[in-house]
């Protein structure tokens, strides 16, 4: 005999226990009770949801069932149909779901129906997912790229690409359509030449987010995106993909990258310092010995700023044939050795500290320069690694180390997502005269505004991780007590479109990458007497 | 995938909304933040955990969420700043549970925590997962509001 069998008249607590046993034996014979139950409902909530447990479980167990049901009710049993199909992955559903999407049918159930074929699987829905990627409804939109990635479909690159294309036109590219995120990871997801050569084209997106989205994508590809990746770093490149690309490479750090990178320096492939810069602090992130040749090669560079990306990636990197390299170099003297030096301190190198220290000359050399910094954290660096050589002459040198420097009482906030960067921010601005705070991206500078930290000046980074400069600055301008307040956008970006998307954002000036000290300084001048 | 859990909540605000407060919510075209902060003057946000783990928030302008304070309690408004709260409270929390019933329906099983309210000009708040955050702004004759969804 059923357990069903005179339910409606059994008390609360019998009924809860009844449809826990039918839930869990999963008994077909319950089916036409349960069936009854819940297209006539009891009107008690509790007891409702249960019957809907157990229907789940009864029909999970009954494939050829479920379908049946699926294919002639109408209404909320065939909805619960379409999802327990789905749960439980009846592959048999899949022509009967097909069928009910044919035709005009109602946005929330094709919804139901292509969710319910989207956890089946299978090519067998390619074509509806298809025809549905220009759908009204953007989620029903979102649902079906998210399946042509899985199903890898290359016939929906064209209608893929648009996607990414139209949020780039002037009219629309201030925010990141959901659809372009989704079509970016599905491009991805593809994985074919055709679609990785668009996703890498799309490093310079006009829009900061799908920037970041793009950046995501390719770094979760690892190394099956550093093939498409190099092939950007050529000396026809716009010099910002360059920069860009070389970036992402850093981010992989896949040795395949490297040789690319090691040429592109050698051969010059751009004279400009920035590109240089990146790939000088791609080169560090790989960070393995090969790469050390090129590194030591970038010391020849007089820019001072590739000097402290260069220190910041051998950094980590030190071994017997660096330290020979850099005695070398320091022991000849003159303007190089004091701008290896300087960066050495500005670069909070360490490491290379430690073993110049030994070096006798060069190690007073060393010490001296930092002593000279007016940087209080790079005291405390240093501070700590003398701290761990120990020794009589260590312990005198940290004597030497001011406890705090006194500084003009003027703040300052830098956000820039390279270690190398800040550290030379940092440099430049205690210099300068200001107290500098840093932030690695928007959300972690934005936590000193939260704090009510003041400052006179704020020099940002436009692409950063988490939150970019863009999102930063229109959170900063909205907060009391930061409308005024100047801020300075540090740029590789020369488009016009940026500029002035981020001047309507609350941008006041620009500065682009590469400045020297005394231009950033000039420019702040501008702002803060 | 994000979608199928989003659309739950989509519904259920509108349900919600057009019952207790008679508007009539329209979304609009979703779109993707990178930063994981809501900004609202009055925001309702409610962390889910279960088969996923990710945050909520439903954040209304001052004119939405006074004028639907004002259409659920008629004229009866003994401290508007009291009332907006727990009214947004409220809210976030049938909502997010009429959506997780909609999600057990499909086998997903979340629980719920009490929502939080915060209140105050352009404020922020910060959703704690780490993937970009999915929004959808809704439009009413009572203003604005916008949902946020932000899943591991």
């Amino acid at each position: 005999m059923s357990m069903l069998t005179g339910f409606r008249d059994k008390s609360f607590l019998d009924k809860i226990s009844i449809l826990n046993e039918v839930a869990t034996a999963k008994d077909p014979a319950e089916l036409d009770a349960l069936l009854d139950l819940f297209q006539n409902p009891l009107d008690d909530t509790s007891v409702d949801y249960m019957v809907v447990t157990a229907l789940n479980g009864v029909l999970s167990s009954d494939e050829q069932k479920a379908v049946e049901v699926l294919d002639k009710e109408e209404g909320k049993l065939r909805t619960l149909c379409i999802r327990v199909c789905g749960e439980f992955q009846f592959k048999s559903a899949v022509p009967v779901l097909l069928k009910m999407a044919e035709g005009d049918v109602d946005p929330d159930f094709l919804f139901e129906v292509l969710t319910s074929l989207s956890k089946i699987g299978g090519p067998e829905a390619l074509d509806l997912f298809r025809s549905n990627i220009n759908n009204d409804d953007d989620l029903i939109v979102v649902m079906s790229i998210e399946m042509l990635g899985e199903l890898k479909d290359e016939e929906s690159i064209p209608a893929l690409k648009a996607f990414v294309e139209r949020n780039n036109e002037d009219d629309n590219y201030e925010v990141c359509d959901l659809t372009t995120w989704k079509a970016v990871e599905c491009l991805a997801s593809i994985g074919s030449d055709d679609a990785l050569d668009f996703v890498v084209a799309n490093l310079h997106h006009r829009n900061p987010t799908v920037r970041r989205v793009v950046t995501d994508s390719l770094t979760v590809l690892a190394g099956k995106a550093v093939p498409y990746l190099t092939k950007v770093i050529s000396p026809e490149t716009d010099k910002d993909d360059m920069i860009l690309a070389a970036n992402v490479l850093g981010f992989i750090g896949d040795k395949e990258g490297l040789d690319i990178l090691m040429d592109a320096i050698e051969k010059q492939y751009s004279t400009d310092s920035s590109v240089k810069y990146a790939i000088y602090e791609a080169i560090g992130r790989i960070g393995t010995m090969k790469g050390v040749i090129s590194l030591i090669d970038g010391l020849e560079d007089d820019d001072e700023l590739i000097t402290v990306a260069v220190m910041t990636g051998l950094d980590g990197l030190v071994n017997p044939g660096v330290t020979k390299k850099l005695v070398e170099i320091v022991g000849q003297g003159g303007s190089k050795a004091g701008k290896i030096l300087r960066a050495i301190v500005t670069a909070k190198a360490v490491d290379i500290f430690q073993i110049l220290y030994a070096e006798e000359k060069i190690g007073r050399f060393l010490m001296n320069a930092v002593v000279a910094s007016k940087d209080s954290e790079v005291h405390e660096a240093f501070r700590t690694k003398l701290i761990e050589i120990g020794g009589e002459e260590a312990e005198a040198d940290i004597a030497r180390l001011p406890e705090a420097v006194e500084v003009g009482g003027k703040k300052a906030l830098a956000v820039d997502d390279s270690k190398s960067m800040l550290a030379l921010y940092r440099s430049i601005l205690t210099n300068a005269g200001y107290e500098p705070t840093v932030g690695e991206n928007g959300q972690d500078a934005y936590a000193h505004i939260q704090l009510g930290e003041k400052f006179d000046v704020i020099i940002t980074d436009m692409n950063m991780p988490v939150m970019d400069g863009m999102e930063f600055v229109s959170k900063l301008r909205q907060t009391e007590g930061y409308a005024d307040i100047p801020v300075i956008m540090v740029t590789t970006e020369s488009e016009y479109s940026q500029q002035e998307l981020a001047r309507k954002t609350g941008v006041n000036d620009f500065i682009t990458k590469p400045f020297t000290a005394d231009q950033l300084k000039a420019k702040i001048a501008e702002y803060v007497s | 995938m994000n979608v199928e859990l989003a659309k739950p909540f989509i519904k259920a605000a509108v349900d919600v909304l057009s019952m207790m407060a008679m508007i009539s919510p329209k979304p609009g075209k979703p779109y993707v933040k990178k930063s994981k902060t809501a900004v609202g003057d009055v925001t309702g946000l409610v962390g889910i955990t279960g088969d996923m783990n990710g945050t909520i928030s439903i954040s209304f302008t001052k004119n939405c969420a006074v004028t639907i304070v004002k259409n659920m309690l008629g004229d009866d408004i003994q401290d508007i700043l009291q009332d907006v709260q727990d009214a947004v409270g409220e809210i976030t929390n049938m909502v997010s549970g009429q959506a997780r019933a909609g999600l057990a329906e499909q086998g997903l099983v979340f629980s719920g925590a009490t929502p939080s309210v915060i209140m105050g000009d352009n404020h922020t708040i910060t959703h704690i997962a780490t993937t970009p955050i999915m929004a959808i702004p809704f439009t009413s004759e009572a203003g604005e509001f916008t949902i946020e969804f932000c899943f591991e």
